[in-house]
């Protein structure tokens, strides 16, 4: 579209060599960890959606590191086993916020693309799940409280993420599943303070893990069937 | 042919958005025009695979969307500019485009050079380093048509193009979807007739969910003569096909 005087030899296309010079300037090679998670995934454009993921960004990281060192603290300082209370909650909200339409700007143009949206959320989610469980993990070790709560919240968070990820899929919004996820996590652990007494029940009764499981199970196979595209119709 | 739909229809809830639409096209500028809520960005959102048809059948580029390998290479080959364009504001141009350019599974190496003929295609050389956040609605638009056509697409949707462009950009683009619409087929929604007038081959004219015109401009033109309401020559054609088809 720019004209440019006709100044060349007629056998040099200069828009061409232009577009050449102008890819070279303008091409940037991709972090390592996107190149790590390219080879990883074994495609380049699914490794830029995941680094793309709002709750896998510099702040939300920040903010989760934040919350989650305030609860070993506090629970160094009160012996009162905070982290595993804040872990599930807070891996509920960043799964819900890793993938949608209320969440992701471009969402309408990803649900086009050939890479699958369905991949992209499964990838992110998968993602995001890992490390808040590195995250917990280190902040529980940290707190030094004993080995059961240590690592009992696991389970459990798996479920709060399963239906965080599931009520944001299904009512289109991140802030929704953000809330049931949190919403449930509390009402389970007041639960189990009412019934066995203690705050810890929730996390160290082995008879809960199969009802933690099929929860997880059944969140998964909602998000599965939100995320499918009919084929009948053409 | 590029697009075969036969009684397409698209419900949400009680709403009827399309309503039956029949429709053939193969290489050229096809223009979508029609008032509000005639189910123009509903029909464009189904050819870019984005929603499901309620009922009927589609096949994009000889393809089935509806199977999942079939859906995957319609995808490879198709450019959409949505009505609404979402972007990430930390993003500069090259990289916004760049990220399409992957999910779209153009194979890395040609993806530079892919890159520098979309920006260069819609002259934002000098804001290929720019952050979204810094440009105007303009050049927005501008990156996503950029976004749009950087996989040379077989066949390219877009909603509103030209919405926010200012005159002299938006005679570089008719001329764009021009060169494009030689090798591929361009469709195009919009409410400005005179980007029909210049740019497409060929108009259908929506309303309520159905089309009740398809034809070539100078077609529509004809149908707009002794008719009083309209400005231009188009303008009195649609306004007389849509007095028609309501009557």
């Amino acid at each position: 579209m720019i004209e440019r005087p006709d100044m060349a030899p007629p056998d040099v296309d200069l828009d061409r060599v232009w577009t050449g010079v102008a890819a070279q300037v303008w091409r940037r090679e991709p972090p390592r960890l996107e190149r790590a998670a390219a080879r990883l995934l074994r495609s380049p454009g699914l490794a830029r959606a995941l680094l793309t993921t709002p709750s896998l960004l510099a702040p939300w990281l920040i903010a989760s590191v934040v919350v989650l060192g305030a609860g070993t603290i506090a629970t160094a300082g009160t012996g009162e086993p905070l982290v595993w209370l804040i872990a599930p909650a807070l891996a509920g909200a960043a799964i819900a916020y890793a993938y949608g339409p209320g969440i992701d700007p471009a969402w309408e143009l990803l649900c086009s693309m050939a890479v699958s949206d369905r991949m992209v959320l499964l990838v992110r989610a998968l993602a995001v799940f890992a490390l808040n469980s590195v995250l917990g993990l280190a902040a529980s070790a940290a707190s030094g409280t004993a080995a059961a709560v240590t690592f009992g919240w696991l389970i459990p968070m798996t479920a709060v993420c399963a239906l965080a990820l599931a009520v944001a899929t299904v009512t289109r919004s991140a802030n929704t599943g953000a809330a049931a996820g949190s919403a449930a996590w509390i009402i389970t652990v007041l639960a189990g303070q009412a019934t066995a007494g203690k705050f810890t029940a929730v996390v160290t009764e082995a008879v809960l893990i199969i009802p933690y499981l099929a929860v997880a199970a059944c969140c998964a196979a909602i998000v599965v069937y939100a995320t499918r595209i009919p084929r009948g119709t053409s | 042919m590029n697009i075969e739909l036969t009684d397409l229809t698209r419900r949400f809830g009680r709403n009827q958005a399309v309503a039956g639409v029949s429709l053939e096209a193969g290489p050229g500028v096809l223009g979508l025009l029609g008032p509000n809520g005639a189910g123009k960005t509903t029909l464009l959102r189904m050819m870019a695979t984005v929603v499901p048809p309620s009922s009927g059948r589609m096949r994009l580029l000889s393809r089935d969307p509806g199977a999942h390998a079939q859906r995957r290479e319609i995808r490879r080959r198709l450019g959409y500019l949505p009505q609404n364009l979402g972007y990430y504001p930390a993003f500069t141009v090259v990289e916004f485009i760049e990220y399409f350019a992957l999910l779209k599974e153009m194979p890395p190496s040609r993806i530079p050079k892919a890159v520098a003929a979309a920006v260069e295609g819609v002259d934002l050389g000098t804001k290929a380093r720019a952050k979204l956040r810094t440009l105007s609605g303009g050049m927005l638009r501008r990156v996503g048509i950029a976004q749009a056509i950087v996989n040379d697409p077989e066949l390219l949707l877009l909603d509103e193009p030209t919405a926010g462009l200012d005159p002299e950009q938006r005679v570089a683009f008719r001329t764009l979807m021009r060169d494009l619409g030689e090798r591929s087929t361009v469709v195009v929604s919009t409410h400005l007739v005179e980007d029909v007038g210049a740019a497409c081959t060929e108009v259908a004219l929506m309303d309520a969910g159905q089309i009740v015109f398809r034809g070539t401009p100078a077609e529509l033109t004809v149908r707009g003569k002794d008719h009083g309401i309209g400005d231009a020559p188009l303008e009195r054609g649609y306004s007389a096909v849509l007095a028609a088809a309501r009557s």
